[in-house]
């Protein structure tokens, strides 16, 4: 029992790490980036590269550089001159990125599965409630908790993280004040890409590697974010491990039911409290 | 004037000439063959659906650079399903509604059921290729559909001397959610009962499943010595990985049915080492026939073929040899050619049962292991068609 809670909180952790970049970006640039599975993906395949030829650390700080570069270029190039636009239109143009995106990946590493391996450090199994755990899934759960903490500590106390919350509360006054926004968002776009990507990479030694596989965890992510409340922080964290934990108790103990659970607690959510656990914007 | 009248001429001789060429041809060339290929492109079993158009493709471009089959040039197209009974539905109607009546490649279990009472209705004639499932050949039978795979049954039939010589007494599966996983788990739980073992647990898995900690778990204090896992494509990659971190692989006898394909081995490396499993078809056989399609595929694809690919090329063939022994390419001809006749293949020569449209086959068993220094599924058992006959249960 304590091991299968346990579980669910590493896939929590899991769906956090791609959530929060969801968030970073809706908040900022208020939009739902349906190319946030694809950028997973792109990580993924990313950090086995660089892993194949040197080691899976070295693949997993690779891939956040690679995927913040990409994020800098998909603020500058597509969200800030699409921003005047209806956001429809960039949620468009960001479905049209996952579908390049994806392209793009078969014809560079293939469209057949890849599979990547914990580094030795990580492999192996610990002792815990008197049964074997894996050593790669606390450091799944160690990630998120330094990524939660340190966004937090971030956006609470610096002077960025006030202009970035400001920000998603009210970007026009916030500009009025005198933040660059332009700037602002820049920054958090190529750190929620970053984020993106370095989920993919803690995912790989968990998930096969395929073109598609964003797609398999971007809906479950899209859940956390909205049961969350669209924008807010804390929200997507409690969210996430809420999923995680009815993820794991619904293959236990409502196996029948175990994939319409998530499902069912959103629209619970919805009905309670539309704007999600933790408020966010209405 | 002249010239223009000459012109005139020229021109009208050369439509005449034309014309009597266009005639020619037609009364030359037949209709095409043409082949429709529903298949998953980006679902969980995009990688099955990548060997069958693989397969498909060189199947097609062998025969057209022989001229053809029954002098009928052949020609295919394909659609995605992602796997799902209603996509599959949906795309095979479209494929034969374009003139693509021969319908081959859908790979979960679910969908072959889905099209197989519209086939009559369409009519279309449905060759499966990859579909498990007793049904389709069993209380689902229809008078369209044939199947050139073996059946859950036969892949039960095929570890049963294996299973009873094993020590392991209490067995588990593992299995996805879908008709295929309910129908081999039933299939495998009487076997395993049969040979004198105890079922400890049946854990049926949403497919896409990525997550597969809390069923490793269960299927841990299930306290089974043995598991049958029923998972392919990215459903098998994802449970294996994580199984070896939970340290399940290493612990427990591990089989399955196309749990640990050539590809999936390929993916999964050295975690897949030891896994028992059911081997429907491997580029190792050693048959003339095999060789000669090895050595022909080898060569445009500087690879050897794999499971999946040899099945879907053995159903190419039956239907190739049933077009020519026809002479016709509608699906009312091919059916009645198809069934209760004999084939030459990959896997030598081989009846399709009138009775249940089932191709008697044989079938293979063995382990994931080192071979021509890398790891592939290696054959240690051989049944004959005659020891994995399986039962009839249709009545068309």
């Amino acid at each position: 029992m304590l091991i299968q809670v346990l579980n669910g909180v590493v896939y929590g952790g899991l769906l956090y790490l791609l959530a929060v970049g969801l968030v970073l970006i809706f908040g900022l640039r208020e939009i739902v980036n349906f190319a946030h599975g694809a950028l997973f993906m792109l990580g993924s395949y990313i950090g086995f590269s660089i892993a194949a030829i040197f080691d899976f650390w070295l693949g997993l700080a690779g891939a956040i550089v690679a995927m913040t570069l990409v994020g800098l270029c998909l603020d500058a190039g597509v969200l800030r001159p699409l921003r005047k636009h209806d956001h429809m239109v960039t949620v468009l143009v960001t479905f049209g990125i996952l579908l390049v995106l994806e392209t793009f990946a078969t014809a560079v590493w293939g469209k057949a599965f890849r599979s990547m391996q914990p580094p030795e450090l990580l492999s192996g199994t610990v002792e815990l409630f008197g049964e074997p755990f894996p050593v790669y899934r606390l450091f799944v759960i160690a990630v998120s908790l330094c990524v939660a903490g340190g966004l937090t500590v971030w956006l609470r106390h610096s002077r960025i993280g006030l202009y970035v919350r400001a920000s998603s509360v009210d970007p026009t006054t916030t500009g009025i004040l005198g933040v660059d926004t332009d700037r602002l968002s820049l920054l958090v776009v190529g750190l929620g890409t970053g984020l993106a990507g370095m989920s993919g990479v803690i995912a790989a030694p968990l998930m096969a590697l395929s073109p598609t596989m964003g797609n398999f965890i971007l809906i479950e992510s899209f859940i956390v974010v909205v049961v969350g409340g669209l924008g807010s922080f804390s929200g997507a964290f409690i969210a996430a491990l809420l999923i995680g934990q009815i993820h794991n108790m619904g293959a236990v103990y409502l196996p029948w039911a175990s994939t319409l659970l998530p499902f069912l607690l959103m629209v619970c959510v919805l009905i309670w409290r539309p704007t999600g656990i933790a408020g966010g914007k209405g | 004037m002249s010239k223009m009248r000459k012109a005139g001429r020229v021109g009208l001789g050369i439509a005449a000439a034309t014309a009597l060429l266009i005639g020619a041809g037609a009364a030359q060339a037949k209709d095409a063959l043409k082949i429709g290929v529903p298949t998953d492109l980006s679902g969980t079993y995009a990688d099955l659906g990548n060997q069958v158009i693989r397969a498909v493709e060189f199947a097609v471009w062998e025969a057209n650079e022989a001229g053809g089959v029954d002098g009928r040039k052949v020609e295919y197209r394909s659609l995605d399903t992602e796997a799902k009974p209603d996509n599959a539905r949906r795309q095979t109607e479209k494929l034969v509604r374009e003139g693509y009546p021969v319908i081959l490649g859908l790979i979960a279990s679910g969908e072959g059921l889905a099209i197989a009472p519209m086939m009559a209705r369409w009519d279309g004639l449905y060759i499966s290729t990859i579909n498990k499932s007793d049904k389709l050949t069993g209380d689902s039978c229809e008078d369209r559909v044939f199947r050139v795979n073996t059946q859950s049954a036969m892949d039960a039939m095929t570890i049963e001397p294996w299973l009873k010589q094993r020590e392991e007494k209490k067995w588990a599966v593992v299995a996805v959610d879908i008709a295929w996983g309910r129908g081999s788990s039933e299939a495998f739980a009487a076997t395993a009962e049969g040979a004198g073992k105890t079922m400890v647990g049946q854990f049926f898995i949403p497919s896409n499943t990525n997550d597969f900690a809390p069923y490793i778990q269960q299927v841990k204090d299930s306290g089974a010595d043995g598991i049958w896992v029923v998972l392919a494509g990215r459903d098998a990659i994802n449970f294996a990985q994580q199984a070896k971190q939970f340290g399940l692989i290493d612990s427990i006898t591990v089989a399955g049915q196309s749990f640990t394909t050539d590809n999936t081995v390929k993916a999964l490396g050295d975690v897949a080492k030891g896994i028992f499993g059911i081997i429907n078809y491997s580029s190792t056989l050693d048959t003339a026939e095999n060789k000669a399609f090895v050595a022909a595929w080898r060569t445009k694809y500087d690879a050897d073929p794999t499971n999946f690919e040899g099945e879907t090329y053995l159903g190419m063939q039956v239907l190739f040899q049933a077009v020519q022994k026809s002479g016709s390419i509608a699906p009312a001809d091919l059916g009645k050619a198809l069934s209760g006749g004999e084939f030459d293949t990959i896997l030598g020569k081989l009846k399709m049962r009138a009775e249940d449209h089932q191709l008697l086959s044989p079938n293979y068993f063995g382990k994931v292991d080192e071979f021509d220094g890398a790891l592939r599924p290696v054959i240690t058992m051989t049944a004959t068609p005659d020891q994995v006959t399986p039962p009839v249960s249709c009545s068309m």
